[in-house]
């Protein structure tokens, strides 16, 4: 097997644990079922383009993003990790180059946000099927969304791995990011009727852009305003990507 | 064949120079051991040879492959249990084993058959299914150095692999160490305990600030550094026998049980010849002697203190 894949499988084994699948699955059903189907009273609809949506498939296609970005976690988390536990060390004085051990994170990061969103979008499709829009164009939509979301927040998740000592600083920093990045977005609420304010931290946010794909993908509804998310979700995947690279390729042993 | 081969190899952090030009050479199918006191140099000389920090200048040959050039080629073939713990938390002893054969892309079978092999060559076998994150620090640094023996390879740097391990353990390692290096593997192996490194090392080598300053076989350097010997002539009775020993020097007299004269000179074999004969024209008994053989010890100590003297006089 080619070192990337050995590590890929290393990587799949240390992360996927029961408290990762709570965290991955459970979390997202009761976004879904609860919080869902209990705003359903106060909010009877949500527009969406030409369309609107209710409450329940509104949230359910926002839980794909914010599944996908939580699930890059682990990549900051495997890195942190194995730099506390000295494996960092002891994999770059093993038949891998430091090359590989970044691109095993980031198959990882693929493979667990592609997985992510493909089990949102399965425990979500009895809610969201009647809206659903699939077509030839959509499903790619949502393919690379889930790819560049997950390898732009895992390059975040990393960049912060690199630069914590402490692991109290770790868990504070990135939940306070990750929980800026889910509540400020379009995850929850549509843009469209905030207040200006939030209507412009939204699409300060990463998360925004990812979810406003995903929902195209399966809503349809494809815009000029689509194009401009998806070439800023790549063009900020890509420098995020460069930088976590670049601070991981100098990490200090 | 040489299997380590480095020369003038400089390393430093910062204004700190860790490793000061030192040339080392280790023959294939032998045991190398690596002695210095905390901080001069061990643990960055072995992450220079195993290729995880660059030298700031030398040149590295590890089993005939130039360690700059190539790298990656030298770490496939070798095996490296560092100094700084390493274990996956998560996972169990035997699957973390199990894993790391995986790694090492050493196929499922004999993965299989290590893991049982190891886990009761290292004593393991108890607390196989216990995560690495719930067992003694013993234990774990037990499951890491037991973890490199999953790979095949030709050449093992183990960094002081017995700190933290109880004496049962420590000698099984030792002697599982012995084995493997009788089917032909070769060690680099850093320590501080000394009985550990006359025990195991056929050659040895001291590094103190960065540079290398003996290295030789055990016995070669007990009979260079080791000059000084104790020996303890007992006799019977309690007898006052300072008055008729007057004019010998270095010696001392002690009453615990019977009466000991100790030597300890660099000529001891004279003096010990001077005692014998006032012992016999006054026709003492003797009831025991014995020879205290120097230990690599107090070699060590010596050879460190003189070269911290002789770097001090030299002002550095
Ligand atoms: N990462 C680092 N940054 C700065 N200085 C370092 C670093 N690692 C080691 N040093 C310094 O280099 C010198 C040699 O350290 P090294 O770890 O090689 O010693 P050692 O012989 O392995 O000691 P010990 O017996 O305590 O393990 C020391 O003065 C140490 O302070
Ligand atoms: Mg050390």
């Amino acid at each position: 097997m080619h070192p990337v894949f050995r590590l890929v499988n290393r990587n799949l084994t240390i992360s996927l644990n029961m408290g990762f699948v709570i965290w991955q699955v459970i979390f997202p059903i009761i976004y879904i079922f609860v919080a869902g189907f209990a705003y359903t009273a106060l909010i009877h609809s949500v527009p969406f383009g030409s369309k609107s949506l209710n409450y329940p498939a509104f949230i359910a296609s926002g839980m794909i993003g914010f599944n996908i970005m939580n699930s890059t976690l682990i990549s900051g988390i495997i890195i942190w990790n194995d730099r506390r536990h000295g494996m960092f060390e002891q994999i770059l004085v093993g038949p891998f180059t430091r090359a590989q051990y970044i691109l095993s994170n980031v198959y990882t990061i693929g493979i667990i946000g592609l997985v992510s969103a493909g089990l949102i979008t399965a425990i979500g499709y009895p809610i969201f099927f009647k809206s659903v829009e699939f077509n030839v164009l959509t499903i790619p939509l949502v393919v690379f969304a889930s790819m560049t979301g997950a390898i732009l927040f895992g390059s975040i998740a990393s960049i912060i791995s690199t630069r914590l000592k402490s692991s109290e600083g770790f868990n504070v920093v990135i939940n306070t990011a990750f929980l800026f990045f889910a509540f400020v977005s379009t995850a929850f609420y549509p843009a469209q009727g905030a207040p200006p304010i939030l209507a412009t931290a939204f699409y300060l946010n990463p998360l925004t852009y990812l979810v406003d794909v995903v929902r195209v993908g399966i809503f349809g509804n494809f815009t000029g305003t689509v194009g401009y998310e998806m070439i800023i979700l790549t063009v900020l995947a890509v420098i995020f990507f460069g930088i976590a690279t670049k601070l991981l390729s100098r990490l200090e042993i | 064949m040489l299997c380590i081969e480095a020369k003038s190899l400089f390393r430093s952090y910062g204004n700190v120079t860790a490793v000061d030009g030192i040339d080392i050479s280790v023959e294939s199918g032998k045991i190398f051991g690596f002695l210095g006191p905390n901080g001069a140099g061990k643990t960055t000389t072995m992450k220079l040879l195993t290729t995880l920090i660059p030298p700031s200048s030398g040149t590295i040959t590890i089993l005939g492959i130039d360690a700059s050039r190539h790298p990656l080629d030298v770490r496939k073939k070798i095996g490296v249990v560092l100094q700084q713990p390493s274990y996956e938390p998560t996972l169990t002893v035997e699957k973390s084993l199990e894993k790391y054969g995986m790694m090492w892309d050493i196929d499922i079978k004999t993965r299989r058959d290590r893991v049982e092999e190891l886990l009761t060559a290292f004593d393991l076998q108890d607390i196989r299914k216990k995560k690495n994150d719930d067992i003694s620090i013993g234990q774990r640094r037990r499951v890491q150095v037991a973890r490199e023996f999953m790979h095949d390879m030709d050449l093992l740097f183990l960094d002081e692999p017995t700190a933290g391990l109880d004496p049962s353990a420590r000698r099984g390692l030792l002697d599982y160490i012995k084995g493997k290096v009788r089917d032909g593997l070769t060690i680099f192996f850093t320590t501080h305990i000394l009985e550990e490194a006359e025990y195991l090392c056929d050659e040895i080598a001291i590094i103190n600030r960065g540079k290398i300053i003996a290295v030789d076989t055990p016995d070669e350097l007990k009979n260079k550094f080791g000059r000084e010997k104790t020996i303890k002539i007992r006799i019977g009775q309690m007898q006052e026998i300072s008055g008729m020993l007057q004019g010998v020097r270095n010696y001392d007299v002690s009453h615990d049980e019977g009466t000991v004269i100790t030597i300890h000179s660099a000529d001891s074999e004279q003096i010990l010849a001077k005692i014998l004969q006032v012992l016999q024209s006054n026709n003492i008994q003797i009831e025991d002697l014995s020879v205290v053989p120097t230990s690599l010890e107090e070699i060590f100590l010596t050879v460190v203190k003189n070269s911290n003297a002789s770097s001090i006089s030299s002002g550095k």
